[in-house]
């Protein structure tokens, strides 16, 4: 075990990212799409405290994370005000069906 | 060394945490599992040395978001133990992207020189590689040229773990005691957060009262509806 | 206290525009009433009959103004200066003429010193350079007289008119004249209202001619009248009679205007002004047209090689601009004063020119009445009266002979004519012919007053005529007729009255008879004056000597064929009836006008009104110093040539008139000469004045038949060479615009369709990737990050 450097930690935002990814490509419940959504922001979170610690980014990269915790707070409140109209909507909460935007 | 387990304990937590959300299907357990993910990631935050992040982390994410999730969850659910499947093949599709992405992202962590980069970035005086030792080159050389830098370098050095509560603050404020402004050719104040702080201050407000009134009940309609379902 | 000629000016422009305003409510009668309603007559009759009051007063107020002067004696050689300085008192000019009374040069003659008429502006219309064109007014004792004659003419007949129009009164008014070609009738809706808004727009134009201040004002009325006179003749349009005697009446008419405009440009451009009158202008007089001319005392101021004639101011000296004295050519005088008579011919039917008012009978009675002998034939007369005073001697010969041919010619053709209108048509003829006559021989004063005379017994005799013909059911045709004095009392012996008149007959011996008598009296002897000077125009005296013969000939002829004898036609005679009173009532009226309208004579009020107007006095003889070797006679006093010949003169004619009259009692009423014998005997001289001189032939040779080939050789023209070459020119421009549509709808839509057609079908095939469905699009975001990752890594060289 070598000494935890930046890539380890890079190397971890990835996997989270890709995890939320694929947590928003496969669920098709729409909460599940949230989460998937707050993996993907935790993985950059975790990037740029890591170039924080790391590079000469400094404080700026934990201010950044600070903004993008705050927003996500935000959109998750947003996002589930969204979810429960489609719900009263569809009465579901199965994003396939909310499909009327198709072409 | 205790700091290279702890951090590989995370690691694990969060990585394992985040694939089982991917591979979870009930809800409850999915919101469960980003809880250990998120957990786990400000703990990663802590051993970054960012304590007050950590801490926002833990208080806004798996405090608050995630029981904002699990609400959503207890108003959206159709019966007690509805779940809603996704097909095999395409958890196989999303299974075989997510590998590659996960690869073009390995791949570029490990080619790009992460230093040589962050080098580019203005008034950068610490080489990452060698952090210790630009650090005190740098406090001498500050020591040559004015008392101020030198109290800087000296925070700065005396600073370092992990207490960053005061200086998020005085960033916000317009401070950056973590940098020598001066030799960018700035007046000491531009990169501050001030401004952005403000703004977010009043998206918060906007978002609360936008998610109240998209949320807002219009249960008569719905609730006559159900009761002449059942 | 307004002055006179305000006053004046007041009561005449009221008399003159209320009828205008008659017409603007008659012509839209129907806005406000029906078709029914006799309203429009009783407006126009109340417009004209208002006029006449307003006229009437007007001369009253002149005449208690002037303390009537103007009916005593007229003046002796400046016996009368006082009447004459007070009564011009609130005249306009008088200032500036009183301070030249005392002129050496003109000291004989102060009583042409003053001025005798009114003048002022309405309305400016435009100035171009120093020409006015304005609305004037110009106001004299004869402008006074002919408004009171005209509008009391025009009530007594829009009266009649009420009655003799009856039948128009009609939705469904049947055309007996005109026939379809199913044999049927032509019917129309009836007129009534359309008939009287024409009256009412006729006198309106008359009165505005005998008000007008201006030459130029003037020829505008004068076309008015034109245009009424061509609206009422042919107010039965149907008739083919009537439109073709319409046409004909404006289209002779313009040939006289044509000589009027040119008449009217060369005073323009020799005098700079249109006024009649002098204009006061503040302290500066700006003489008139007349002043110009006549100066101070009434002569020509002629240079002494005789081609100059010298232009006077207000002061009576000779005009001057930039020290140079205004001349105008002798010649060119002439010209003008030929050419406003040219207007006078076409309007008053003279010689060339005399041809449409025969056919003009075509319109209603009423009109023939009013328009086509009392007043519009007349204002031809009244403009040659009121430019006397331009009229050089040449040109008064001229007009002399020219009423002397057209008043032999029209009484000879009168003789043998049989329709009742006709008769009485060739008789305005000649009659104004003999106006014209006395206007030449310088009998100004004796024109006017036949003018007046004739107006009243002419009218009457056609207002008779129409009674006639409403009471035998519109037969016209005097040798159908025949004893109607039995039935139609009233109308036999007005017409009675007016053929007396109009034949001048007298008791013998006195000199006590009717208008006519009088005021042709006056005629005859300013003709016997005249050659009496002058013995190489005999002929002026003969010629009107003679026609007083042949016109009583026809007049009792006529009243003989119509009134007199036995019934020819028992049908007529069956159903003809007398007319109710308002057609009589104005017969009986102008019938006591026409009888005692002129009484005195020369010496009676009616012709010392009219004298006293006369611009140029001819107190002395006047010798002529132009091309015409002429003296004019003087006539005024009682030393004069004229008075000199008067019971001469008057003994002829009257002796001249009863052989006519016992010519045409021996043969139609007697019989013992057998008219249709005569006829035999004279077939030629017949036929020839039954083809009235053959003038219509004759203009139909020279003028019309030209006229047509012309037209033919344009059709042809127009057909063979201008239609092909529009035809072609038609075709290639359709050629070209069939080739541009089909350029258009091939390549240029093809092209704009292609676009849309392609943009569409990209557009629908793209449709197919927007699934709507979030996952896919998440999934799509990650594989294109991986493929554009790819896609760096494989082409960016390391």
């Amino acid at each position: 075990m070598g000494e935890v450097g930046l890539s380890a930690y890079l190397m971890v935002g990835a996997v989270l990212f890709v995890c939320g990814v694929v947590c928003m490509a496969t669920k098709r419940n729409g909460i599940g799409v949230l989460m998937g959504v707050e993996l993907v922001l935790n993985g950059a979170n975790v990037n740029f405290v890591a170039f924080s610690r790391y590079t000469s980014l400094g404080l700026d990269g934990q201010t950044t994370a600070l903004f993008v915790i705050v927003l996500a707070a935000a959109e998750a409140a947003v996002a589930l005000a969204i979810a429960l109209n489609f719900y009263n909507n569809h009465l579901t909460i199965d994003v396939d069906r909310g499909n009327e935007l198709q072409g | 060394m205790i700091e290279q387990l702890l951090f590989y304990v995370f690691a694990i937590l969060t990585c394992g945490g985040a694939i089982a959300v991917v591979a979870t299907q009930n809800v409850v357990r999915m919101a469960f599992w980003l809880v250990v993910s998120l957990g786990s990631v400000a703990a990663l935050f802590f051993l970054l040395h960012a304590d007050f992040l950590g801490a926002a982390q833990l208080l806004i994410y798996v405090g608050g978001t995630v029981v904002l999730l699990v609400f959503g969850v207890m108003l959206t659910a159709s019966g007690p133990y509805t779940t809603i499947k996704t097909s095999p093949a395409e958890g196989i599709i999303g299974a075989a992207v997510g590998v590659m992405l996960l690869m073009v992202l390995v791949s570029s962590i490990g080619n790009v020189d992460w230093i040589a980069i962050s080098g580019r970035l203005p008034s950068s005086p610490e080489s990452p590689s060698a952090a210790d030792a630009t650090r005190k080159a740098h406090a001498e050389e500050s020591l040559v040229n004015s008392g101020s830098t030198k109290a800087l370098s000296e925070f700065n050095a005396n600073q370092q773990q992990g207490r960053t509560v005061r200086q998020l603050g005085l960033s916000f404020l317009g401070l950056r005691p973590d940098r020598n402004l001066k030799e960018g050719g700035a007046n000491g104040l531009a990169p501050g957060y001030f401004l952005p702080f403000e703004i977010v201050s009043v998206h918060l407000l906007v978002v609360l009262i936008g998610a109240a009134y998209l949320a807002r009940a219009k249960r008569r309609a719905v609730s006559e509806d159900r009761v002449s379902l059942d | 206290m307004p002055e006179t000629g305000d006053i004046l000016m007041f009561l005449l422009t009221a008399a003159w525009l209320l009828p205008l305003a008659g017409f603007v409510v008659e012509i839209y009668w129907l806005c406000f009433s029906h078709r029914l309603n006799k309203g429009a007559a009783y407006c126009a009759v109340a417009c004209i009959g208002l006029g006449f009051l307003c006229s009437f007063s007007a001369l009253m107020y002149w005449g208690f103004d002037t303390k009537w002067a103007a009916l005593s004696e007229p003046a002796h050689h400046g016996h009368d200066t006082a009447h004459d300085a007070g009564r011009t008192e609130g005249g306009h000019e008088h200032d500036a003429h009183a301070a030249n009374t005392e002129h050496a040069d003109h000291a004989e003659h102060p009583d042409a010193l003053t001025k005798k008429y009114y003048t002022g502006t309405y309305y400016e219309l435009a100035r171009f350079g120093a020409l006015r064109v304005s609305l004037d007014w110009y106001i004299d004792s004869l402008t006074l007289v002919m408004f009171t004659m005209v509008t009391f003419i025009a009530t007594c007949i829009h009266i009649f008119a009420i009655g003799y129009m009856h039948d128009e009164l009609t939705e469904e008014y049947e055309d007996h004249e005109v026939h379809l070609h199913n044999g049927g009738h032509f019917s129309r809706p009836g007129r009534f209202h359309r008939f009287f808004a024409y009256l009412s727009l006729f006198s309106f134009s008359m009165l505005g001619i005998v008000l007008s201040g201006n030459i130029f004002q003037v020829f505008i009325f004068w076309e008015l009248v034109g245009l009424s006179s061509y609206l009422l003749i042919g107010f039965y349009i149907e008739r083919k009679s009537a439109s073709t005697a319409a046409n004909k009446a404006f289209i002779m008419n313009r040939v006289g205007d044509f000589g009027f405009l040119i008449g009217m440009m060369i005073l323009w451009t020799s005098f700079g002004t249109f006024q009649f009158g002098d204009r006061t202008d503040g302290a500066h007089t700006e003489a008139g047209l007349f002043t110009m001319v006549r100066g101070q005392d009434g002569k020509l101021d002629v240079s002494e090689d005789g081609k100059q004639v010298y232009l006077q101011d207000a002061h009576g000296h000779r005009a001057e601009k930039n020290g140079q004295p205004l001349t105008i050519s002798y010649m060119l005088l002439v010209a003008a004063g030929l050419g406003v008579f040219a207007g006078s011919i076409g309007k008053s039917a003279q010689f060339p020119l005399q041809t449409w008012l025969p056919d003009a009978m075509e319109g209603p009675t009423p009109v023939s009445a009013l328009v086509h002998s009392a007043t519009m034939v007349a204002a031809g007369v009244y403009l040659a009266a009121r430019f006397y005073p331009v009229f050089t001697p040449e040109v008064l010969l001229g007009i002399a002979y020219i009423g002397c041919i057209t008043l032999f010619i029209a009484a000879t053709i009168a003789l043998v004519v049989t329709d009742i209108k006709r008769v009485l048509a060739y008789s305005t003829i000649s009659q104004l012919g003999y106006m014209m006559l006395a206007i030449g021989v310088a009998g100004w004063g004796a024109a006017l007053f036949h003018l007046v005379t004739h107006a009243f017994f002419k009218s009457l005799m056609f207002l008779c005529s129409g009674s006639v013909i409403a009471g035998c059911h519109h037969v016209q045709d005097m040798s159908r007729m025949g004893g109607l004095r039995h039935k139609m009392k009233i109308t036999a012996y007005t017409m009675l009255v007016g053929v007396i008149a109009i034949a001048g007959l007298a008791i013998p011996g006195t000199s006590i008879g009717l208008s006519g008598f009088y005021s042709k009296d006056a005629i005859v002897a300013s003709a016997l004056a005249y050659s009496e000077l002058n013995p190489g125009h005999i002929l002026l005296f003969i010629a009107p000597l003679v026609t007083a013969g042949i016109t009583s000939f026809y007049m009792f002829r006529l009243w003989f064929l119509t009134f007199a004898g036995a019934p020819r036609d028992a049908h007529v005679y069956d159903h003809c009836h007398e007319n109710p009173s308002i057609m009589t009532t104005p017969l009986l009226v102008l019938a006591v006008l026409a009888a005692g309208c002129a009484w005195g004579g020369e010496g009676g009020p009616l012709y010392r009104l009219i004298a006293d107007s006369e611009t140029v006095p001819a107190v002395a003889r006047v010798a002529s110093v132009g091309a015409a070797k002429v003296i004019l006679p003087s006539h005024q006093g009682h030393e004069s040539d004229v008075h000199h010949v008067h019971s001469t003169a008057g003994m002829l004619a009257l002796i001249s008139a009863i052989i006519g009259m016992s010519l045409a009692y021996l043969i139609y009423v007697k019989k013992t000469i057998d008219a249709n014998q005569i006829r035999k005997q004279f077939s030629g001289v017949y036929d020839f004045l039954v083809d009235k001189w053959r003038f219509d032939s004759l203009y139909e040779a020279m003028f019309v038949a030209p006229v047509h080939i012309i037209s033919a050789w344009c059709v042809s023209f127009d057909k063979g060479v201008l239609d092909p070459i529009l035809h072609s020119a038609a075709s290639l421009t359709v050629l070209t615009s069939k080739w541009d549509r089909a350029f258009d709808e091939t390549f240029v839509d093809g092209l704009v369709n292609l676009v849309g057609t392609v943009t569409y079908n990209v557009g629908n095939s793209l449709k197919v990737i927007q699934t709507g469905r979030l996952r896919q699009y998440v999934m799509w975001i990650a594989v294109g990050v991986i493929v554009l990752f790819g896609a760096l890594v494989t082409t960016i060289p390391k």
